[in-house]
């Protein structure tokens, strides 16, 4: 698309963001797959809309505050960027834009009291835990909370699982083929730590010495996808410093900081830490990713034989483009039958902290995720992502078909250590 | 009623005249469709046959262009020639019907079943209004979007919206062989339901007719294309539909050339082209049988041929209440129209732009 | 015309939630796919059903007020291009399939279904929609109807109109009109027929009765390389003259090419010149029989590669790369000009070479993409809009290509309309007493001329181009802004 954007003036993200525009050419492809689109069918709230709109405010032509709304809607799933035959790199426009809207928008003070639990809160593990707590003793006051935060502890697991501090090192099992450090996590780590340790055993089954390098944190994503660009990259900066170079591959087992990490190289243009960003992100990997390149070694089959839905967690399938991976890692478990979800390619909602900041349409585009999975009739889901774990099993319960939801490192594991899923 | 001018246009600009200078017109083609030429007023006879032959012919193309009078024969003969013939089947060949004509009355015959019927050929239209205008729409392209479908409106005009002068079809090669299996049915409703079937499986199938006959329905099934797949093809029909006979060559080209020339029609009995679909026959059926009509239905189930004893009233008020239309072809009628008609009052806005004088027949 | 007469009357009877009025909100319906026009409405309405179609366009006929409607803004030539501070009527909610029968082979539609999902719902029956314009993943079939799109498999069952058995539509007056029915044949003048492609001036589509195909037995798609264009165009020519009737015959030329591997990796020949895409479709034995001679012709059009497609997966590889050549073209280049024009089929060869003679002179890439089987072309002229001066030569270079398919007996528009794009050539293509009549045709429906205003007659006025200083049209003394 033409457009007069000054991109001189925009810093070392203008030109990124401009070449996004200019790769737009307006076709509407993206329409078909944005889940905004879909449940609002309205352009404002398509991709092609949404870069019409912070192309005008770019330009000048149009207020900030005029086109947030729609931009704030976004669910930043990327799911445009794999519908999108002109190569229009999406999340290198929006996710700029987004932190320099931030700085210069003014929030409600609802909205910034949500904004700030979650940015305070959710990439600390500690605090993270102690909200939950005190979470579960606010929950009968549910009724009379506004929508935001009533959405946040809807959220909340019934339980919080035992979480036993990881190690530093984790060895291979037989002859080591390769070493990796692991990316813990925040909310995982606290929400469903078991997904850690799963890792970490199907790992060294595989012949790969694991690192859990002290000092690291999270990886900024959260704060990367709400605009927070300077959180993103103090959190962020930590991780550069904790992690060995000496490893074959950072290994994460959640898509959304999977995605993030791969953004260093642009959260860090024009800054200290280019060059390293640069690096450190090469070397990430999805554990799913990972895996498959190594070869695993072959699962004994499922005592029964199982039917389970894998659903692409956006993060995975459109930011990072990992769709065959696991699906190729779990067909390998004999008795393992995986079935494909209707309108695979739509988000469930969850989209970092999406389901915070717009429950109504997290809502209405989680219950469409959940209506399809229970359509296939698979007897639980499988995916690679925390925050898809959470929405999905929300909105399963609220159809009354609550199956489990498992990450599918997790189910490697059980197939390996000869147990039933879900034990 | 006899007419008291006879004009015989030899170029468009005959026609344009022509026209202008006479207040009420009647065109005329081959006179193979003796109903649409009646007029109860003196009009005067436009005699097309003269303004004949074919413009343009390129068979690498897929595409001809000729003048409205030319017979259907000539052109036929002349695609042949190439490998080449109308999709859409039109019947009336060998009684002389025109180009014009057909268009005209918008007839496609049993072959329409294949790839469609005349509206899908007709790719470019000349004509001259009822204010001697001489106007085109379409071209001489298989594809082409500019402009309004001027070609679509005169399909079906019965020359009451202007006079064709000049046409340009889209034609395709015309299989090597043919082959038809005859399939009685045990009853109407088998039969629907093998034609529906049918319509919605694989096969490839150039035309598929229900016949009405002394014994009862029976299903008439063309097959068209390599020879030397041909006889595979069907039988591997005939035990998808668990019997049928294999007409002889000579006898198939036969039958579908008596299809063509429309010959089971009793003399001075009324034909009528009824648009139907496989839910509507059945009900068409009963009344049919009751006035002791005979019929044909082609195209898969998509138009009826109704021939049709004594006076045409009755038939009116039956269709009518099926809600179904009819153009009636050959018979008495000084209104072509019977049954029901869709989008008049949008046919009515076009006549008045075409014709605000009323020169042509009223529509 | 009394616009707020007519806000306030929809503002009574729509709430703001589909009423759009606030700037953020019309600014991305300024245009549709042909970015080159920008124009702002007063207002869009989210229409959610077919009353409220109704109603808009009964209020705007009595406000006088220009109305636009719109399904997924996809269109090439401009047809859903606001009238400024007119009304847009946006279709995309009337997303119901009403009916499908699959046993008279018939879907009745609302406007803003998605052309896909038409052969999508119809799958299970073994049947399928058949006009397959490339961006039929999102375009609707209100457009379709209005444009009579078309696709790269038209040759064999031709476009939308072939398609469309009834309309039932709301005229620009108000009127409700019912047009053909559900059998594939017509009495009377073909009206339905009329009403298709008439890009928006005939009023709005309400409801469609399409028409289902079966689905064929069997497809078998070759994909040859060729070193030169004009050896793929000789082979066209070829595979026509043996008698074979293919469901499609595509050519990409080298740029075309590059640019549909970059997109989604299709596996095309990378050096070739020219790629031909030929696919048969029907009964098995009949179609591999064909093949076999297809194949053969193919062979002796001396290819650089061939490559038949083992499988489905395959074919929808070598299709993909197809489909998504227009939208690639954009990874090439800042910016493109899609052109749509439509040769005899015999002059392709003679077209092309015409073509990359005035890309060179010049001095701009051209991409073609084109339907070989019916002479329809796509050049894609490739410029930079930032570099002063190229949006002109763009737009120059189109119009001498435009002139060309006139002078060669073609059309100026194969498949994507007329719209805003082509509005002026349409004085060469048809003569003034044509254009007199489509114009008293036009005001007998719509006599304020307040559908799609503006579109498809050439206009007095200069289009709203977004370039400076003359438009090369004006230039050349075909329009005038006087």
């Amino acid at each position: 698309m033409l457009h007069t954007i000054p991109v001189e003036t925009l810093g070392a993200q203008g030109e990124a963001m401009a070449k996004a525009v200019e790769s737009c050419v307006h076709c509407g492809f993206c329409l078909a797959t944005c889940p905004t689109y879909r449940v609002l069918g309205e352009e404002m709230d398509s991709p092609r809309g949404r870069i019409f709109l912070m192309k005008e405010v770019l330009e000048g032509a149009m207020a900030t505050a005029d086109a947030l709304p729609y931009i704030d809607r976004c669910l930043g799933c990327m799911a445009c960027v794999t519908a999108c035959p002109s190569g229009v790199e999406y999340g290198h426009l929006l996710t700029p834009f987004r932190a320099r809207a931030e700085q210069a928008r003014s929030r409600a003070p609802l909205n910034r009291t949500v904004r700030t639990l979650v940015k305070e809160t959710l990439p600390y593990p500690d605090r993270f835990r102690l909200a939950v707590q005190s979470g579960r003793v606010g929950r009968w006051m549910r009724a009379m909370l506004p929508g935001e935060i009533g959405a946040m502890l809807d959220l909340l697991p019934e339980i919080l699982p035992a979480a036993p501090p990881l190690p530093e090192l984790y060895p291979a099992q037989g002859t080591r083929r390769a070493r990796v450090a692991l990316l813990a996590g925040c909310v995982q780590q606290v929400l469903a730590p078991q997904i850690n340790w799963a890792t970490l055993r199907v790992l060294a089954r595989n012949g790969v010495e694991t690192v859990i390098p002290r000092g690291q944190g999270c990886c900024g994503s959260l704060s990367l996808h709400i605009g927070e660009a300077a959180q993103a990259r103090d959190l962020a900066r930590r991780n550069l410093a904790a992690f060995p170079a000496d490893v074959d591959a950072i290994i994460t087992n959640a898509a959304g900081c999977g995605s993030g990490m791969h953004e260093y190289p642009l959260l860090f243009a024009g800054e200290a830490e280019a060059a390293q960003a640069e690096l450190f992100s090469k070397r990430v990997r999805d554990i799913s990713v990972f895996l498959d390149e190594l070869g695993i070694v072959a699962p004994p089959p499922l005592a029964q034989p199982f039917t389970a839905a894998y659903h692409d967690a956006c993060h995975l399938s459109h930011a990072q483009r990992v769709t065959a991976p696991p699906r190729r890692l779990l067909s390998q478990i004999p008795n393992l039958r995986l079935v494909e979800i209707p309108e695979a390619e739509l988000c469930c909602g969850s989209a970092g902290t999406y389901n915070l900041e717009q429950p109504e349409l997290a809502r209405a585009i989680g219950e469409r995720k959940a209506r399809n999975i229970v359509s296939t009739g698979a007897e639980a889901v499988i995916t690679g992502n925390i925050g898809c774990m959470n929405q999905i099993r929300t909105h399963l319960e609220l159809l009354n078909r609550p199956l489990p939801l498992w990450h599918t490192v997790e189910v490697l594991d059980w197939a390996y250590l000869g147990k039933r899923l879900g034990d | 009623m006899a007419t008291i001018t006879a004009i015989a246009p030899q170029t468009n600009a005959d026609v344009q005249e022509a026209v202008c200078a006479n207040p009420q017109l009647v065109v005329r083609g081959g006179g193979t469709k003796s109903a649409l030429l009646a007029a109860d007023t003196d009009a005067a006879t436009l005699d097309m046959r003269q303004l004949t032959g074919m413009i343009e012919y390129a068979p690498g193309e897929f595409v001809f262009t000729a003048r409205a009078g030319t017979t259907l024969q000539e052109v036929a003969a002349t695609l042949a020639e190439h490998g080449q013939y109308l999709p859409f089947d039109p019947p009336l060949v060998e009684q002389g019907a025109t180009l014009g004509g057909t268009i005209a009355a918008g007839l496609s015959g049993s072959g329409r079943h294949r790839y469609g019927g005349l509206r899908d050929f007709l790719i470019g239209v000349r004509f001259v209004d009822g204010q001697g205008r001489l106007v085109r729409g379409g071209g001489k392209v298989v594809k082409n979007a500019a402009g309004f479908d001027l070609p679509k409106l005169m399909v079906g005009s019965i020359g009451r919206l202007g006079v064709i002068v000049e046409a340009s079809f889209k034609v395709f090669p015309q299989p090597p062989a043919f082959a038809t299996l005859r399939a009685p049915q045990p009853s109407l409703d088998a039969a629907l339901t093998t034609m529906a079937r049918l319509n919605g499986s694989t096969f490839d199938i150039e035309a598929l007719d229900l016949l009405i006959e002394e014994g009862g329905s029976v299903l008439y099934i063309r097959q068209g294309g390599l020879a030397t797949t041909l006889g595979a093809r069907q039988e591997s029909l005939r035990a998808w539909l668990g019997g049928g006979e294999a007409l002889p060559e000579a006898d198939e080209a036969a039958f579908w050339a008596g299809s063509r020339s429309i010959g089971w029609v009793p003399a001075g009995w009324a034909l009528v082209k009824t648009p139907v679909t496989l839910t509507a026959i059945p009900v068409l059926e009963q009344v049919l049988a009751a006035g002791g009509a005979q019929r044909r239905y082609i195209g898969g189930g998509a138009l009826a041929w109704i021939a049709w004893p004594g006076d045409l009233t009755q038939l009116d008020a039956y269709l009518t209440q099926l809600q179904l239309s009819g153009l009636v072809l050959r018979g008495a009628a000084t209104w072509p129209f019977v049954g029901t008609r869709s989008g008049a009052s949008l046919a009515a806005r076009v006549k008045r732009v075409l014709d605000p004088d009323n020169r042509f027949p009223i529509l | 015309m009394n616009l707020d007469g007519l806000l306030d009357e929809l503002a009574s009877r729509f709430p703001a939630a589909r009423l759009l009025q606030k700037p953020a909100q019309l600014a991305p319906y300024e245009s549709d796919a042909l970015t080159a026009f920008r124009s702002r409405p007063a207002a869009v309405l989210l229409a959610a059903t077919q009353d409220d179609v109704i109603q808009a366009v009964r209020l705007c006929h009595h406000h006088s007020v220009p109305f636009v409607a719109r399904g997924s803004g996809t269109s090439l030539s401009g047809g859903s291009l606001p009238v400024e501070n007119g009304l847009v009527i946006a279709l995309n909610k009337l997303d119901r399939i009403v009916r499908l029968d699959p046993a008279q082979r018939i879907a009745v539609v609302e406007p803003g279904v998605i052309n896909l999902d038409v052969s999508r719902a119809a799958a299970p029956y073994g049947l399928y929609y058949a006009p397959d314009p490339s961006s039929q993943l999102i375009c609707t079939i209100g457009g379709n109807v209005a444009f009579n799109s078309g696709g790269a498999h038209c040759l064999k069952y031709g476009m939308t109109a072939n398609h469309v058995l009834g309309v039932k539509a709301v005229l620009p007056d108000g009127e409700v009109v019912q047009l053909g029915g559900e059998s594939l044949e017509n009495v009377g003048p073909d009206l339905t027929g009329f009403f298709v492609g008439s890009e928006g001036l005939f009023g709005v589509a309400l409801e469609i009765t399409l028409r289902l195909l079966p689905k064929p037995q069997l497809y078998r798609t070759v994909l040859a390389a060729y070193d030169s264009l004009e050896a793929a165009g000789d082979a066209v020519a070829m595979v026509v003259a043996s008698g074979l009737l293919p469901g499609a015959m595509e050519i990409m030329d080298a740029l075309a090419i590059e640019a549909a591997e970059a997109a989604v990796h299709a596996g095309y020949p990378r050096d070739a010149a020219a790629l031909l895409i030929v696919e048969l479709e029907g009964e098995r034995i009949q179609v591999e029989a064909e093949f076999a001679h297809l194949l053969q012709v193919i062979e002796g059009s001396n290819p650089k590669t061939v490559t038949v497609a083992k499988d489905d997966a395959d074919r929808a590889r070598i299709w993909k790369g197809r489909k998504s050549a227009f939208s690639a073209v954009g990874r090439l280049s800042p910016d493109y000009l899609v052109q749509d024009g439509v040769v005899p089929r015999s002059r392709l060869g003679e077209a092309l070479a015409t073509i990359e003679r005035l890309s060179r002179k010049h001095d701009l890439r051209v991409a073609n993409v084109f339907h070989a089987g019916d002479g329809n072309l796509h050049p894609l002229i490739l410029f930079n809009g930032r570099v002063a001066g190229e949006l002109e030569r763009a737009e120059e270079l189109a119009g001498e290509i435009i002139q060309m398919c006139i002078d060669l007996g073609g059309s100026i528009t194969g498949e994507h309309g007329v719209g805003m794009e082509k509005r002026q050539h349409m004085n060469t293509m048809f003569t003034a007493t044509d254009l007199e009549v489509m114009a008293e045709l036009r005001r007998a429906l719509d006599p304020a001329e307040i559908s799609n205003r503006g579109k498809m007659f050439p206009a007095g006025e200069a289009p709203a181009l977004r370039s400076h200083g003359p438009h090369p049209l004006e230039r050349q003394g075909v329009i005038s802004r006087e």
